[in-house]
């Protein structure tokens, strides 16, 4: 078991981590069109649980940056807001992913590196 | 659904006016979806318990809306290293001109120990708010600009700087030279003989009013043997600390030994500045009345004297304090 104090760093970066991640990850899944329930869903099944209180405010301000658009439907009876990516944020998602693609090929070369030398 | 309405307006009581509705209605639809697909999973409606549930993981209303709220800081990353070398030196100038006023105050007003202590309980008492007034000041003012700075400015001067300009170490982070501490030495031993030679040798202190006082029927008050034997153990003490330079820095104890050295100074002209009788007379022929006035303004001086020796101790008991703080807590 891990002591507090470790536990307790390793949340706080983990949480960094997955921040860094979570935007890119939100835009790629929303070139398909889904509303805030159905994207939870979606990230959830793919590996990337994210809370409800965190991924809704996120939309609104990926929104209010100019990197997707809503429209509220009806469906089922209920009024739901549905979210996909804008132009500009499919523009923004193509840049993000070759950094992130950039970033992982650097990480495997040093851990690579590393594990030759070890 | 009660509750949901109830957790809803709780949300909505810290959101802007302009989203409110469209965030309640949002944030409405996704939780009663939430709810549909766990009522289906359990193949019943939720009982209020389970819809507490849903709603307590879902978060403090109050964090909920915050998180709504644009990413805002008062003083921004940009501005703020600014800022904070800016409070600081100020805080450290609005101490010293506090300390020296209230200091001229107590000399005028301060005639017995008693008075100098209540005195000093109500400068320190005072301190905090004079504190609190000026960092609201300055803070204010640092808000003004990061205002300006992120409506007029994409990158500020910060960005521009020129390595070579950058200002010289200060003297005591490069290591005196061996040279520098033998001479250092020498010439306080030479200091030294020069102080023990003044009980034979009075004139070596007042020049060629030691044989006029002593026309005038006066001499020096008891109270200069004590501090005259303090004096001695003081110079004694500083010997010490310069032979144990020679072989060595001192290391953190540098520190805390020109801090003792202070303290015992700051005691000693204490002392000193409330013996009242600093000159006596001798015979007959003493003009007692201006004995009276002399020896006044010469307690004037020295709580004069005692002041700054405060300030200086207080400024280094300050110093040594901050190197007792550990790293991360200066960062943070």
């Amino acid at each position: 078991m891990k002591s507090n104090p470790e536990s307790g760093i390793f949340d706080s970066l983990r949480l960094e981590l997955r921040r860094g991640c979570l935007i890119l990850a939100v835009l790629a899944q929303l070139r398909v069109e889904h509303y805030g329930y159905t994207l939870r869903k979606a990230l959830a099944d793919e590996g990337l649980a994210i809370e409800e209180s965190t991924l809704y405010p996120l939309l609104r301000r990926l929104e209010t940056q100019g990197l997707l658009t809503s429209e509220w439907r009806e469906e089922d009876k209920r009024q739901k807001r549905f979210y996909r990516l804008s132009p500009v944020g499919e523009a923004v998602l193509a840049q993000l992913l070759a950094e992130w693609n950039g970033i992982n090929e650097s990480l495997h070369k040093i851990l690579k590196h590393q594990e030759a030398t070890v | 659904m009660d509750l949901l309405e109830r957790y809803l307006y709780a949300v909505g009581r810290y959101l802007p006016m302009a989203t409110k509705e469209d965030t309640l209605a949002e944030l409405r639809a996704n939780l009663l979806e939430q709810m549909d697909a766990h009522a289906e999973e359990l193949g019943r409606p939720l009982t209020d318990d389970e819809i507490a549930d849903t709603l307590r993981g879902h978060g403090n209303p109050a964090v909920v809306a915050l998180r709504y709220l644009p990413q805002r800081s008062l003083i921004g990353p940009t501005i703020f290293p600014f800022y904070l070398l800016t409070l600081r030196p100020i805080l450290a100038v609005v101490l010293l001109i506090y300390f020296i006023t209230y200091g001229v105050k107590l000399i005028a007003t301060g005639d017995t120990p008693g008075a100098w202590a209540t005195g000093i309980v109500h400068a320190l008492l005072g301190v905090i708010p004079v504190l609190l007034v000026n960092a609201a000041i300055i803070t204010l003012i640092f808000a003004i600009i990061e205002v300006v700075h992120r409506k007029r400015y994409a990158s500020t001067a910060s960005d521009a700087w020129d390595p070579e300009k950058l200002s010289p170490l200060p003297a005591h982070s490069r290591p005196k030279p061996a040279a520098s501490r033998i001479a250092d030495l020498v010439f306080h031993c030479l200091w030294m003989l020069y102080v023990l030679e003044i009980p034979h040798h009075p004139y070596l202190i007042v020049g060629p009013g030691a044989a006029y006082l002593s026309h005038l029927s006066i001499g020096w008050a008891p109270v200069w043997h004590v501090f005259y034997a303090a004096f001695v153990v003081l110079l004694v003490l500083q010997l010490g600390i310069k032979i144990a330079r020679l072989f060595g820095s001192l290391g953190r104890w540098k520190a805390a030994l020109s801090l003792l050295e202070s303290a015992f100074g700051v005691l000693t002209i204490g002392w000193l500045a409330f013996a009242g009788t600093y000159l006596i007379g001798t015979g007959p022929g003493a003009d007692l009345h201006t004995l009276a006035i002399v020896n006044h303004w010469i307690g004037v001086s020295m709580r004069i004297v005692l002041l700054f020796a405060l300030l200086d101790l207080a400024q280094g008991a300050w110093k040594y304090g901050k190197t007792l703080i550990p790293a991360e807590r200066l960062i943070a």
